[in-house]
Parts: C-alpha cells; structure tokens; sequence
C-alpha cells in the first residue's frame, strides 16, 4: 500500500521534472538589424509558402559560423555565400569575376605593379560605390582594411592564402587601397575573396572580440543577397531577401530556409518526396538513385576537385629523410611503377562508384592548367615482371614476394605493407581499399588494410598523426588543390622543404632537387612560363610515381526540378550564384 | 539517513575529481586531436601556432588541465605568440563554472549544452514515459497469464524489439509513414521525416506531436522490450509467494492481490532500472537524434568526439557522469525508501 503511493509519487515527480525541464527550450538568435527577438515561438517566422517563392536546403550539420577562414567546414561557406560577398568570386569553369571589386586589376590596367628587380608587387584595388550593407551604411575600403587588420591580428586572427608575402595593405581612398607584397604572388585575385573569405562591416563587428570569435561572425550584417533571420542550432536557419541588395531584381527567392539533417538517407528520401530543394555535396549512391527521380535532379560541377590516391612513403615507416632511411620496398622507383600497373581504376570505378567516377592519371588535369600526360595502362603482367626485375620474387610459394637481391632491404625480408584509409569517407572507400589489396595480392604484395579516422591520418606530428610523422607504407585518400591556382599546393606537396613534420605535405617524402628548383619558377605571373613549369613537375611525378593518382569522384549537388540555374562547382559551394537562381 | 547522503555526496566529489583526471587524459591521449578538423585534410602550418594559442594547446598537457579545472586569469600566458607572457588570461576554469569555449564554434561550451539540453529531455522524457506506459501493462499480463499466447506474443516482440537495430527501424518507420503512406485528406505525408516542428503554420500539439511518434517509437520499442521482461520475471518471482497466498485465503479479490500485494514488491526492482536509466535523459541517443534530424545532445557529443572538441566533450563527460553518479545515488536511496528491509547505516 504504502510502497505503490511512493512509486507512483516517484512517478509524478519524474514527469513534473521533465515537463519543467523540457519548458526551457532554446531562446531564438536575435536579428542583428536590432530588431526585437521574435516572442513568437520559433515556428512561427517564416511565412506560410503561398507564392512558393521560398526554398528549403537540406545540410549534414551546422555551420560552425559564416566565416570559413576559421573552420573550413564548407556548410560556413555556404551560408557566406547567402549573405556576404567578398571583392571576388570564382564560376564554375575557373573564371574569377569581381564581386566588391569595380573591375580586376592586372597588369594591364594598371591595377598591379611589378618591381623585377626587388621581385616584389603592389596591386591596387577599386571596389564598386553601390553596395550597402543590409543597414544601408556602404561598403568601403575601411572594410576591407578593418577585415585585413583583424585576420592579421597574432591573438584572435587567423591565416589566408599568401597572408605571409603581404608587407601592407593601405587604403588609398574611400573605394580603393592597394596592397604591397613582398613578393610576386599569382593568386591575388582571390586572396580577398573566393569561396573562403568575405569582408566584414567596420562599424558592426567588434575588433576586440577577435576575428576567429566576434558575434557577427555568428549574426551576419548582410552584404549579399539574403540576410539571416533566424537560427536555431542543429535544427534550422532562416534567410529572407536582402531588399538592399545591389543587384536589381535579384534574388528571385523570397526566403531560404536551411534545415539540418544528419543523415544522407532522409536527406535524400525529402528531395526525392518534394520536400527540399538542394541538397549539397551528395555521394555516388545518391546521384545514382536520383537519376530516374522526377522531383530532384542533379548538377555535376564541370571538374573535380577530389584526386583519390595512394601514397607511397619513400622513407622507412615513422621516419621522415628517405635519403637517409629508404623505405625497404617502396624507395625502388620500379617498385612502385609496378604497383601502379597493377591497380585496375576501371574496375573500382564499375564496382565500387557505378561507373560514375573520372580516371585521373597526374595532378594537373583541370582547367586552366591541364597537362598532356599519358594515361598508365593496367597490367599485372608487366607489374610482376617489372617486381622479378626488381629483385622480388617469390620462392617460397606462399603467394608473397621476398627480396632476392632487391638492393632496398635484406635477402628474405617479405613484400607485406600496411595499407590505410579513413573511415568517415565511409563504404566506397572502404570497398575501394579492399580492391586495391586484392589486386597487389595477385601480383605477390600483401597489403594489411586498416581503417583510421581522419583525425589521426592526418593530426600533427607531436600528436602521432600517421601522415606527418610518417609512420605508414602506403595510404589511400583524396586530395588536391582548391580553387584554380595549383602553385602553392605543389610547392607544399613536393617540395624538399615540405618533407618536415609541420612545414608542408610531402608524405611520400620524394626528393627531387630538380622538381625543387621547377617549383621556385612558378612563382611568377607570366601565364606560358607557369603552365609549362606545372606540366614539367606533372612529367616529374608521372616518372619517379611519388603517389598513384586514381580517379576523381563527381562534385554533385541535388537540386529540385523546380529551380533553374543550379551549378555545381568545386571552386566554390553551390550557393554561389543563388542571386540568379528562379523559381519555375 | 541524512549522514549517509551527505557521506556519499562527499564521495561523489571526490570520485568526480578523479574521474576528470582520468577522462582529461583520456580524451587528450586519445589519437587525434582538434586541430586536424580545422583545413581538412591540410592543416596550414601557420594556423597551427595560431590556433594552438587561441586553444591553450601550446601549453603541457598537466598545465592545460589545471587551467581547465581552475582558469589562467591568475597567471600570465603569451597571447601573440612571440614566445613572451604579455597578458593574463581570460579562462576562470570548471571549479568557477567556466567550463571554456567550444573550439568548432567558438561559444561557450555552457551555452551549447544549453541550447540541445532541453529537446534531448523532451525526446527522451517522453520515449521514457512511454515506454513505461505500454511495458508495465505488458509486463504483468505477461506474467499473470503466462505461457499464454499473450506472453508468447510478448516474448517475441521483446526480442524482436531487443534486437532491431535503431537505425534500421528509425528509417524503415520513414519510409513507411513520410514516404509511402499519405494523409488521405491531403494529400501529404503522413508524418514528418525527422526536425521537431514545421517551420511553416506556427505552434501547434498536434505538429509538435506528429514529429514525436516517429523518434519515440524507435527509441521506446528497446526500452519497452527490457522493462516488460524484467516486470514479468519480478512478478513471476513473487506470485508463488506465502504472503500473497494468505491474502487471497482471507478472501481478497485477485485484481487486488496482483495490484497491491503483488506488484508493490515487484515494482521495486524496476524503479532502481529506472533511476539508473535517468542519464539518458541527460545524454540523449546519437542515432535517433541523427536520424531524425533532432537537435539533441547526443548528436552534439558525437560531432565533439569526431572533432576532437575537447572543452565541449570534457564538459558532457563530466556533466554526464556526474548524472550517472547521482542518479546511483537516487536509486540506493530510492531502494531505501522503497523497502523498508533495506537501511543504510
């Protein structure tokens, strides 16, 4: 009697516990045009979609902010590129346009100034005088210069491309400044905007709680075509129209509503259902069951950004001077020719992606710089032959090859590596691991697979990361270059300097002083000179394999049929144009 | 009594003490760390000095627990990087509720938890609750009637229901009743796919319940199946039993010796299952909350231990297992309360 009276009262409090503490839900972001926190419940902002002119995208997860300087996520460029523009902008063809910026500076109109002699340059910008901020203060070069001050701050700034060869940027007057390097550096153009980097309003943001943490980072003042209404995290984000915007007429879409969805399936079930209109950075299984959909429809992007690769470690795992420590299989030239004939990209590509994915033989293959470098062709025959000459052969019969006066490691010392990949990519990739096993498996190299999570491929050195302290034989993961200008990347990958912990990504740990003096050439702004210096060193790498270039997967995003003017892009997210976006 | 609790609360702070050492190094040992999720795959050596300074990971690991535990305000730290301390820091450490800044989105790591906290107690709350409502029930007729083809029934559903794997059902139950089965008025789905309102109409019960049903289905059927097979054994423990014998010999209708005498013993086994399965309030479920689109704790601990996160993931560890003491604490005293054989003394 008494016993059941308490359990029931233990009942009673349990749900008066819950019910209170589920009553405190999240308080809405406030606006940042001042005005008061809606006190409707959240539900209640976005108006009931009668003329259809609103549409829905559907994300992974939440953007960390609206600057993509700081995280790199992608879902922040997405979003930057709802409300912020930067003074230029990148199409999907690799075609930078001016967004801030009244026109490009080059050479020719004077806009940039070379001094040979001191190998240094002066570019100076003009920003267009009709673009307001969504408060209807303009956008002037004291943005600009109160952007580049608090990105350059050492306590709360961060880093952007070629931060380090900018001596100083000056402003010249209220729509112009010029900025001074101490160098030649070709990718100028973008270093003030891009997919990454947009300027940020003087008068709202505050400079004393840093670049990489301020509130408007988090609440925008909007620039761009869409200002943010509301946010509530892990659930939605609302966007409306900017009436501000500079471009007439534009956007077309009322309101935007961002919602997050974690999971692909659903994602792709809402789009299949009607219910979303874009769904960003979508995989080959998707593309795949959206092609016959009559609700959504796919836009791949003209190029690839992704190379999937395998790494091959020159120097002996956990040490980073393949001079000093060879690799005991993998520093022989021959060796790793041999693998490479020996891995079938066309079967992964049948099996693994639907046959959606691109072959891709060498690191320069998109627009503008692509180089004429001929594909390898498969051939395990060849790949075994290729190993017997190498001095690997196998005589115990157990199906692995042993060194037999190989010349890289001691008589007997069995060809067995560890072969890793990552796992958030998920099961293509895994499935692709496997397959590339098997295939050495029949030439006679036994690979042990093993799957690491990114963060531990790719951590620093001091934290054990299997990259950077090179402690593996052979990796398999996607890399490439952003945007169109591919000469930072290469000095960073195959440079000599890059072979140190911390100091780049030449994991392979390949030294080729050639290559090394190649690199140094391609800084400069002559066109022919770059295209011919880049296809040298993808001549290099073609030679000496490095790394196996394999193939590149789609940059796809789901669309619905009832938009028009949707473009994938891997120089950008796919919000980029959304101002020209209609509505059918 | 009194003594007891205080004695235990004394050993909760204790343990708590311990247990952060061990999860702090846990969690910064542990391979990986934060700065791999910032570039992708390329962390720009030149972010890296930045960012281990904004973080305090430029300090020794027994340092950067100290000023995690008790703030850096009272001590100098270099801030520009120029190897020289030039300013105080900011940090007032977890002893003075400053549990630090969440290194993905740079708010306070308090504030975070505070905007998922109350939508994981709502889902969970009200998966808990109804998960009772049907597994009480189930569980004593299970018992009263048992090798009925009711228990035989029972009997499989909970196994059923023990084994179907949450993501398989939560997208299976998606398929069927936001892609397949339509409202046959309007037209439209039958229940939303996963979010916890539409954006569109306002507040309504009956939307706020409709993207209910689906993430408490899957989430009760586990919790369903486990508490009616443990109502069913304990009552089937004490139904033989003399006590309950001697009150139907004095006559007692049997629906009160069931109700009364029976299930008061028995239901004292599942209150301690009970205060024991509180922390899930407070710690939510990954998968549903992933699957149904449900801004949760779960999914946001998830992403901090995949990012490396480490205030926002120290401060959910040591949060949720101070959940997971006290609620001990509560089910002993419970137990107490709840059988007068049990004293602690």
């Amino acid at each position: 009697m008494f016993t059941k009276s308490r359990t029931l009262l233990f009942l009673t409090f349990m749900v008066i516990t819950i019910l209170v503490l589920a009553s405190c839900g999240p308080a809405p972001v406030s606006t940042p045009t001042g005005e008061a926190a809606p006190s409707e419940p959240p539900g209640n902002t976005v108006p009931t979609v009668e003329t259809n002119k609103n549409i829905t995208m559907v994300i992974a997860e939440d953007p960390p902010s609206f600057n993509p300087i700081v995280s790199d996520t992608g879902y922040d460029a997405l979003v930057m590129e709802l409300v912020m523009l930067g003074m230029t902008d990148i199409d999907p063809s690799g075609n930078i346009f001016p967004e801030l910026a009244a026109e490009l500076p080059t050479i020719e109109n004077g806009g940039v100034v070379l001094d040979e002699k001191a190998g240094t340059m002066s570019v100076t910008w003009k920003m267009r005088n009709d673009i307001q901020w969504q408060d209807g203060v303009p956008v002037t070069a004291d943005d600009v210069m109160f952007t580049w001050n608090a990105i350059s701050d050492p306590t709360n700034g961060s880093w952007i491309h070629g931060s380090d060869y900018i001596d100083s940027v000056e402003k010249v007057d209220q729509y112009s400044f010029t900025v001074n390097y101490s160098s030649i550096y070709p990718g100028y153009l973008t270093q003030f905007g891009g997919e990454q980097l947009a300027i940020w309003p003087a008068h709202y943001c505050k400079a004393d709680q840093g670049f990489v943490a301020w509130d408007c980072g988090r609440q925008p003042l909007s620039d761009g075509p869409f200002t943010l209404k509301e946010w509530v995290e892990g659930d939605h984000m609302t966007f409306e129209k900017n009436s501000n915007f500079y471009q007439a007429g534009k956007p077309e879409i009322e309101g935007v509503v961002i919602r997050i969805v974690p999971d692909a399936a659903v994602r792709k079930t809402m789009m299949m259902n009607g219910d979303a209109d874009i769904d960003m950075w979508i995989n080959v299984n998707t593309i795949n069951d959206l092609k016959d959909s009559t609700t959504a429809k796919v836009s791949l992007s003209p190029t690839d950004r992704w190379v999937m690769r395998l790494f091959m470690n020159e120097a002996a795992k956990g040490t980073i001077d393949s001079t000093a420590t060879p690799h005991p299989i993998l520093s022989d030239v021959r060796v790793r020719q041999a693998i490479r004939m020996a891995v079938d990209v066309d079967t992964i590509n049948k099996q693994v992606f639907y046959g959606l994915a691109h072959p891709v033989w060498t690191e320069l293959f998109r627009p503008p710089y692509v180089c004429d470098v001929p594909r390898p062709t498969f051939d395990p025959e060849a790949a075994k032959a290729l190993l017997e000459q190498a001095g690997w052969k196998d005589t115990d019969g157990d199906g692995v090859r042993e060194c037999h006066g190989c010349g890289t490691a001691k008589d007997g010392y069995k060809m067995e590596m560890q072969f890793n990949t990552y796992a958030e990519y998920g099961e293509p990739l895994e499935l692709t691991q496997q397959l590339i096993a098997e295939m050495l498996g029949n030439v006679g190299i036994k690979m042990n697979i093993s799957v690491v999570e990114g963060s531990v491929l790719w951590d620093l050195a001091e934290n054990g990361g299997i990259e950077q302290s090179g402690n593996f034989d052979i990796d398999l993961w996607d890399d490439g270059y952003a945007g169109i200008d591919p000469t930072e990347y290469l000095s960073e990958a195959y440079s000599k300097e890059a072979m140190t912990p911390g100091k780049g990504w030449n994991f392979f740990r390949w030294n080729n002083p050639a290559v090394d003096a190649l690199i140094g050439e391609t800084y400069t702004l002559d066109e022919q000179t770059r295209k011919d210096t880049f296809c040298a060193i993808a001549d290099f790498i073609n030679e000496e394999v490095p790394e196996i270039h394999l193939f590149t997967v789609p940059n796809a995003d789901a669309y619905s049929a009832r938009l028009e003017g949707v473009q994938s892009s891997v120089n950008d997210l796919v919000t980029w144009n959304i101002a020209d976006w209609k509505i059918k | 009594m009194a003594t007891y609790i205080l004695r235990r609360l004394i050993q909760t702070i204790g343990l708590l003490f311990l247990l952060s050492i061990i999860l702090f190094a846990l969690v910064n040992l542990a391979p990986g760390g934060p700065l791999s999720a910032f570039g992708g795959k390329r962390i720009r050596p030149e972010k890296i000095g930045i960012l281990k300074r904004q973080f305090g990971l430029d300090q020794p690991l027994p340092a950067q627990y100290i000023y995690w535990l008790a703030g850096n305000d009272w001590t100098q730290i270099d801030t520009d990087g120029n190897g020289i301390k030039d300013a105080s820091g900011v940090r007032k450490g977890i002893l003075r509720g400053d549990f630090g800044f969440s290194y993905r989105t740079r708010q306070p790591v308090l504030q975070e938890i505070g905007k998922r906290l109350p939508n994981t107690i709502t889902l969970m709350g009200i998966t808990m609750l109804v998960a009772l409502a049907i597994a009480i029930p189930l569980g004593i007729f299970s018992a009263i009637k048992q090798y009925s083809v009711f228990d035989f029934l029972a009997t499989t559903f909970s196994f059923a229901g023990q084994a179907v794997p949450e993501f398989w059902l939560g997208l299976l139950l998606i398929l069927i009743f936001y892609a397949w089965l339509k409202n046959p008025w309007t037209g439209e789905p039958l229940l939303p796919p996963g979010g916890m309102f539409s954006l569109e109409g306002g507040f309504s019960v009956t939307d706020r319940i409709s993207h209910l049903v689906l993430p408490v289905l899957t989430g009760a059927l586990g919790w369903v199946a486990w508490y009616s097979r443990f109502l069913r054994s304990s009552l089937l423990e004490i139904l033989p039993q003399n006590y309950l014998r001697s009150a139907r010999a004095r006559g007692l209708p049997e629906r009160r010796v069931i109700y009364r005498h029976a299930l008061s013993n028995a239901m004292i086994p599942i209150v301690t299952l009970l205060a024991l399965d509180l922390p899930y309030i407070f710690t939510g479920a990954v998968l549903i909350e992933t699957i149904f689109a449900w801004p949760g704790m779960g999914r946001l601990y998830y992403q901090a231990a995949v990012e490396r996160d480490y205030p926002l993931l120290m401060a959910v560890l040591i949060i949720g297992a101070a959940f997971i003491i006290l609620s001990n604490l509560l089910a002993d005293i419970l137990y107490a309360y709840l059988d007068p054989r049990v004293r602690y003394e």
